[in-house]
């Protein structure tokens, strides 16, 4: 137990190392790139002796040490400055946006999950069978499209060819739910808004299902590779000996041993589920991070940018760090390494 | 069927059904908008964004308003005269039926209160469209007397235009600068009632709106910035308006016999800003050669239906500014004649940049593409560049655009003075020809009250301008909507979506 908790202490220090590091990382980049943050934000008729005026209020005249500095003292203190463009504090916009994104990827996540393991189940037992080289083609064709053309291609099939599900927002504006936790399916639940939680789960099927669909060709992938690994594996071999069926030896025994490079996978790719929300919210108007990234980098408002590039690192490194835990709680031999 | 499998089925049915039922659902008195932009925030006089100003319009009305025939006449502000004739003293006469959201009365203690605002804050993008604001003197309840610093002949446009709305003083004291931005009120026909950044703007009819409640309950303005989904949304009808859809698509939904798409034309402007401080554009030869290269009538048909007109100055077609009788034709042998004198041909090529948005105004990266095939005929070689605004205006303010930049310049309100004058001044960021002598010109055209000769004026400079081939005026801009055929919808140059003119039918 002691080594399970030094482990999880000392994974605990590079992910807050490994934030300090990259919010430095990102800092110094925006503020190299040769762009003028205030572009965007003067009228027309705004003369150099306004520019340096808002310049200075802004706190952009100093060096990028200073600036750095000020960013970092005043970041610990949970104030990430003010969106030039959007002029509100970066929390609070992060605060709105985060928890539409987290449930969106985390449904997305489900919806991948329950595409991925019957998907790499059924891949595995096809294995040197009639229907493989189909199989095969129809992963490899799933790997190739990208996460925003499944976006347009739902929309047009299941939005409006058979309109059956909506593809814009988070909720029919018929519907009133206050906010408690972001989280509109928590929250519909909290108030008993049973119609509103079916609405927003509506409307999280399709953004979901476009993500779900590019990540899990990935995982049903590794799930077979490491399926055909553990066939070959001395407990298998013995689970059928004892004559157990081949479902249970499938389910009790194999499943469970081939998770573990799954899970390894899922971790490594959460950042690009992550990142696939940049366009998929943008189609679906979704109102989350990926959204306001692009507000921010269209508008090169640097304290937003930087405020939403730290919460993308720091939700890799948070996944990361519970798929590390995890993966100790699953294999011992990794809690005594 | 086992019962998992009859279970499943079942709720497919029932999945498919709710969607068909949400769909069917009438809503009579509510209207629902996919548009492409959300508002940076709900301070409407911290922002300069012409994309955004339907929503504002909807929430604060506007002290002024300049309708389709981009004249400016009485809203809040119901009369108005110059107590002086050097026009730095501008008495105006609020409404007395005016009334916030709170019910408050609109007086002239809140147009002072916005006013000395934007007196006080240059980081208010309203400071920056009125700089001569000095002072304002309450004189009633709706009286007030506005002070610039210098002549201010166009004062009336600037409060009609892009950050100028009234904000209520007791209720912005009260919950401060943030408050106000997390729940805004204004006096406009339409209260927002939901804000989902980025997502969705739901706004419910005023019933003490001074011009009478709006037909329309209910405006839901849903965020879709991609133009598929928004050309989708119209289709599936899941929006009864879509506003800047593609022009390409207007013309297959217009063969939607529940749809109207239409294209109409919109006061912006494309032109092709000229770098002074580049080499190549300093050869009045070569300007002259680029100018005469284009085919505008064909870039109309090609990339706007005809609709978008060709202009030959810095101002929409019938705008103050605009210059009937003066035409620059297409001529491709002039053209490559004038290049050949500044030494070059399709033999010894000029090669230039050429920088353009892609998709940020309609078609205009094709657009773009196409003008420099035109100039390669004549001995020009521009190789095409992608950029954002933002990058532009980054580079525009500190003199490094590297090349030639179309553009898309939005002036609502017409007047020469938001064309000419800020595309032209010399110390303001946005030009980028920078002829020293221009500035003493245009400072005299804009202290100039006699509104005909400052009229008169700015017609003079455009089309010394376009002689010199300063700055190219390529084509009015157009706008383009889609709505369903049971409404009733106005479309206005000024490009202005706005719902309390509306009805269903």
């Amino acid at each position: 137990m002691a080594s399970y908790a030094a482990l999880l202490g000392r994974k605990l220090g590079t992910v807050f190392l490994t934030a300090l590091l990259l919010s430095i990382v990102v800092f110094i980049v925006l503020r190299i790139i040769p762009s003028d943050p205030l572009a965007m934000m003067l009228p027309p008729s705004a003369t150099q002796a306004d520019i340096d005026f808002i310049r200075k209020e802004l706190g952009l005249d100093g060096s990028i040490f200073q600036q750095y500095l000020v960013w970092l003292g005043n970041a610990l203190q949970g104030d990430l400055g003010a969106s030039i463009y959007f002029r509100t504090p970066v929390l609070e916009l992060l605060k709105t946006a985060l928890p539409p994104t987290l449930e969106l990827v985390l449904v997305s996540l489900v919806m991948a999950l329950a595409i991925s393991i019957p998907g790499g189940v059924l891949l595995y037992k096809l294995e040197r069978r009639k229907g493989e080289m189909v199989a095969d083609f129809a992963l490899v064709f799933l790997l190739s499209v990208p996460s925003f053309l499944w976006g347009i291609i739902l929309i047009i099939v299941l939005g409006v060819v058979y309109p059956i599900l909506p593809f814009m927002g988070r909720i029919d504006p018929s519907f009133s739910v206050d906010t408690i936790t972001g989280f509109l399916l928590i929250d519909t639940l909290l108030q008993g808004q049973w119609r509103a939680w079916f609405d927003a789960f509506q409307h999280l099927i399709l953004p979901a299902l476009a993500l779900a669909l590019s990540f899990s060709p990935i995982i049903v992938r590794v799930l077979r590779s490491s399926l055909l690994d553990t066939a070959a594996a001395q407990y298998v071999n013995v689970a059928r000996l004892r004559g157990q069926s081949e479902w249970r030896v499938l389910v009790h025994h194999m499943l469970k041993n081939a998770a573990l490079p799954t899970l390894t996978l899922i971790g490594v790719q959460f950042g690009f589920l992550f990142g696939g929300t940049l366009l998929i919210e943008l189609i679906f108007s979704f109102p989350g991070i990926g959204n306001l990234m692009v507000q921010a980098i269209k508008n090169f408002d640097l304290p937003l940018i930087q405020g939403v590039a730290l919460v993308f690192c720091l939700m890799v490194l948070v996944v990361n760090f519970c798929v590390d835990g995890l993966y100790a709680v699953l294999d011992p031999r990794l809690r005594t390494a | 069927m086992k019962i998992w499998q009859k279970l499943a089925v079942g709720l497919a049915c029932a999945f498919c059904l709710h969607g068909v039922a949400a769909q069917a659902q009438e809503r009579p008195q509510e209207l629902k908008i996919a548009y492409p932009v959300d508002v940076p925030n709900w301070d409407p006089t911290a922002v300069t964004f012409p994309a955004g100003q339907s929503i504002y319009k909807a929430v604060f009305d506007s002290p002024i308003f300049v309708g389709g025939d981009l004249q400016a006449g009485p809203r809040q502000i119901k009369a108005w005269q110059w107590l002086d004739d050097s026009g730095t003293k501008l008495q105006v006469e609020l409404r007395d039926d005016i009334y916030f959201h709170d019910g408050s009365p609109l007086t002239a203690e809140d147009l002072k209160f916005t006013l000395d605002r934007a007196i006080e804050n240059k980081t208010l993008a309203l400071h920056g469209m009125i700089p001569t604001l000095e002072s304002v003197e309450v004189q009633g309840p709706h009286k007030a007397v506005i002070h610039f610093s210098k002549a201010t002949p166009t004062a009336l446009k600037g409060l009609a235009f892009l950050s100028a709305y009234i904000l209520p003083k007791a209720y912005f004291e009260k919950v401060g600068p943030e408050g106000f931005a997390s729940k805004p009120i204004g006096a406009g026909p339409y209260k927002l009632v939901d804000y989902q950044r980025g997502s969705r703007i739901t706004l419910e009819a005023f019933d003490k709106y001074w011009q009478g409640e709006p037909a329309i309950k209910r405006v839901i303005v849903d965020i879709v910035p991609d133009s598929s989904a928004r050309v989708a949304a119209i289709e599936s009808g899941r929006a009864d308006i879509s506003v800047q859809i593609p022009v390409r698509e207007v013309n297959r939904l217009e063969k939607n016999p529940n749809l109207v798409a239409k294209v109409y034309p919109y006061s912006e402007i494309y032109i092709l800003q000229m770098p002074s401080y580049v080499d190549a554009f300093q050869n009045e030869h070569v300007r002259k050669a680029m100018q005469l290269a284009i085919n505008k009538q064909g870039l109309s048909k090609a990339f706007y239906n005809n609709q978008a007109q060709p202009i030959s100055v810095l101002a929409t077609k019938g705008s103050p500014g605009d210059v009937p009788d003066f035409k620059i034709e297409f001529d491709q042998e002039k053209a490559a004649q004038e290049l050949a004198k500044a030494g070059y041909s399709k033999d010894k090529p000029l090669k230039i940049r050429m920088l353009s948005t892609n998709n940020t105004f309609p078609s205009d990266y094709d657009v773009a593409r196409a003008i420099s095939q035109m100039w390669s005929r004549i001995g020009i070689e521009a190789n095409v560049e992608e950029i954002t605004v933002a990058k532009y205006l980054e580079l525009s303010h500190s003199s490094k655009v590297p090349g030639v930049m179309l553009y898309s310049w939005a002036n609502a309100t017409g007047d020469p003075e938001i064309f000419t004058g800020r595309i032209l001044d010399p110390r303001l960021r946005f030009s980028t020809w920078k002829e020293p002598g221009l500035a003493d010109e245009l400072d005299a055209l804009n202290v100039q009250m006699d509104e005909e000769k400052r009229v008169e004026g700015y017609r003079a400079l455009n089309q010394k301008a376009a002689e010199n081939a300063w700055s190219l005026p390529v084509l009015q801009s157009i706008s383009t909507i889609a709505y369903k055929k049971g409404l009733n919808v106005e479309t206005y140059q000024t490009g202005y979506i706005l719902p309390q003119e509306y009805s269903w039918k």
